[in-house]
């Protein structure tokens, strides 16, 4: 257990380094500001560069932040439900079902602001496919939902190559930003960051219950848990975690299985130290991963799920190989 | 009067084995029973009928003269608790935060763990000798070592009833004597009491104080030790000709050499 001083430092550091994270999204751009631009334009909106970061660069981050903090918390709760630490956020088909009601969307010409909708029913039919077919009754089968939610992400997988396939070769571009994860159009819709936070709140509360989850199901009816209520419970909430993140963002990759195993190394896996490490981290990491897709190769902007895998995948060896050493 | 943790009329069967046929008996506080029976008779799943884990075909399971499985887990978990045969750490942890989570049961929904519970923890870690564990990840714990955990984290639990499957497994013959000797005198103080699932007699004949043997198709037999254990009962519990000899300590047994 970490001592109590510690975990406030460590909170403390993470909400420094996002607000930092921010701060330099908005100062760093295909337009770049000097020290004194981005502080005046931070005071007042009506300054020079104002509405450039308050109306573009600032709700950007806040979108990013807000995702990559879903995704990490959703990835976290994956990771317990099916007691396997490759599970991510996509694993049971929530972010297929949204994939392919948004780009059945895209590929009939709705209009863009219908597109997160269509991405929330996608998931939410998805969610009630692997929901009422891997509950059936009897014990709670973690490995009957795995296997459930893997084959309705492959048949999900099959119809997005479908409408890949017949798709006209103007939709093709932005349904592909869209699979790989992009927050070039995103705009955070209010109610987002309240599901973030009422769902961060419900798992904060339960965290020690999670934390005798992860040591098996058996183990956990005998410490007193009712796990095949809190099992769905887990389920549900990382399902709509997921959803929200994808209905802003798309199938950003990565976030949500790298940030909840980086701080598992990082601060042991205590949930209660780690789901508010990994969601802040979370959000930090992809705040900063837009801000160099958007400036990498500026003015083209890169899609930020190719950023993410290409800063993650190094970073998680480096710290892995770390860990390994420190044993 | 504790009626502790009784069985009545209980029939328990498990994928085409029947492991007890109306079966009568009660674990009260200051007791130590054995539970003794060939492989694949039914031990594992008569402990966990026992714990909550296993609907039973018929019967009840009581605590206190409460059928438990209309009780709910978590008062359960602070009542009954069990050592299971193999515990397996996917996730890494110290081996002082998994002695912790036998707390779990006995703290609130927002509650954090107090000084009394990071004492009962410490010490049940110092009782298993794993005191300078504390720090160490349950994943680089040796065979033996994450059993004296797993029952550490059961001491910390404290749950009236100790329900064990095979707590000598992967135990030295220290550690398997002072686990045992723990268990007798924890059951000897009168407020606790366990049921241990066990293969070797010799623990069953010097620690226990009553037996409850399967034997197969649900007949079973339970009593005071010395009344249970004799050559002929072994030999037609285990399918072996078994042979006693005195020693200081009472009778032991030997499977005769074939």
């Amino acid at each position: 257990m970490m001592p109590t001083a510690q975990r406030r430092l460590l909170f403390l550091l993470l909400a420094l380094l996002s607000a930092a994270s921010v701060a330099i999204a908005a100062a760093i751009g295909s337009v770049p500001l000097g020290w004194d631009q981005w502080w005046a334009a931070l005071l007042d909106s009506g300054s020079e560069f104002g509405e450039l970061v308050w109306r573009l660069r600032l709700p950007r981050a806040a979108a990013a932040w807000t995702v990559g903090a879903l995704l990490s918390l959703s990835g976290c709760l994956m990771q317990v439900l099916l007691r396997n630490p490759l599970a991510d956020p996509y694993i049971l088909g929530v972010s297929g079902g949204a994939s392919f009601a948004t780009l059945l969307g895209m590929s009939a010409g709705a209009a863009a602001a219908l597109l997160p909708a269509l991405a929330w029913a996608g998931a939410l039919f998805s969610i009630l496919i692997v929901f009422g077919l891997a509950r059936g009754e009897g014990p709670w089968s973690g490995t009957r939902l795995l296997l459930t939610g893997v084959v309705t992400a492959s048949g999900w997988a099959a119809l997005i190559s479908l409408l890949l396939t017949l798709g006209s070769d103007g939709s093709l571009r932005g349904m592909l930003f869209w699979l790989i994860g992009d927050l070039s159009y995103a705009r955070l819709p209010s109610w987002a960051p309240a599901i973030l936070l009422v769902i961060f709140a419900l798992c904060f509360g339960m965290a020690r219950s999670l934390n005798v989850l992860a040591m098996g199901e058996t183990t956990a009816r005998l410490l007193g848990e009712p796990t095949r209520k809190l099992l769905w419970v887990v389920y549900l909430l990382a399902s709509v975690l997921t959803a929200t993140a994808v209905s802003i963002a798309g199938n950003i990759g990565f976030v949500g299985l790298i940030v909840p195993h980086l701080m598992r190394l990082l601060v042991g896996s205590d949930h209660r130290v780690l789901l508010p490490a990994a969601a802040m981290f979370g959000g930090l990491f992809l705040v900063l991963s837009d801000t160099l897709a958007r400036t990498v190769l500026a003015p083209r902007q890169l899609p930020v799920g190719v950023v993410t895998a290409l800063l993650g995948v190094p970073l998680f060896l480096l710290l892995l190989n770390r860990a390994r050493v420190k044993q | 009067m504790n009626n502790g943790l009784a069985c009545s009329a209980l029939d328990v069967r498990i994928a085409g084995v029947h492991v007890v046929k109306d079966l009568e008996f009660a674990v009260r506080p200051g007791d130590f029973w054995a539970l003794l029976g060939p492989n694949g008779i039914g031990k594992t799943t008569l402990l966990k009928c026992l714990a909550g884990l296993h609907e039973p075909g018929s019967g009840e399971v009581l605590l206190e003269s409460r059928n438990i499985a209309e009780l709910p887990r978590k008062l359960l978990a602070r009542h009954i608790g069990m050592l299971q045969q193999h515990t397996v750490y996917v996730f890494d942890s110290s081996v002082l935060q998994t002695a912790l989570t036998g707390r779990h049961p006995h703290l609130g929904y927002w509650e954090r763990e107090g000084h009394r519970d990071l004492k009962m923890a410490e010490g049940a870690l110092r009782a298993v000798d794993l005191a300078g564990f504390a720090g160490r990840s349950v994943t680089g714990l040796s065979g033996g070592e994450a059993r004296r955990l797993a029952f550490a984290t059961l001491l910390v639990q404290d749950p009236e009833f100790m329900l064990l499957d095979e707590p000598t497994n992967h135990l030295d013959l220290r550690h398997q004597v002072h686990i045992m000797g723990m268990i007798r005198e924890r059951a000897r103080q009168g407020r606790h009491a366990a049921l241990a699932a066990l293969h070797d007699i010799n623990l069953a004949a010097r620690y226990c104080s009553h037996v409850i043997m399967l034997f197969g198709d649900g007949q079973w037999c339970a009593g005071a030790t010395p009344d249970m254990l004799s050559e002929s009962s072994l030999q037609r519990l285990y399918g072996c000709p078994v042979e006693r000899f005195e020693s200081s300590g009472g009778p032991r047994f030997h499977p005769r050499a074939g």
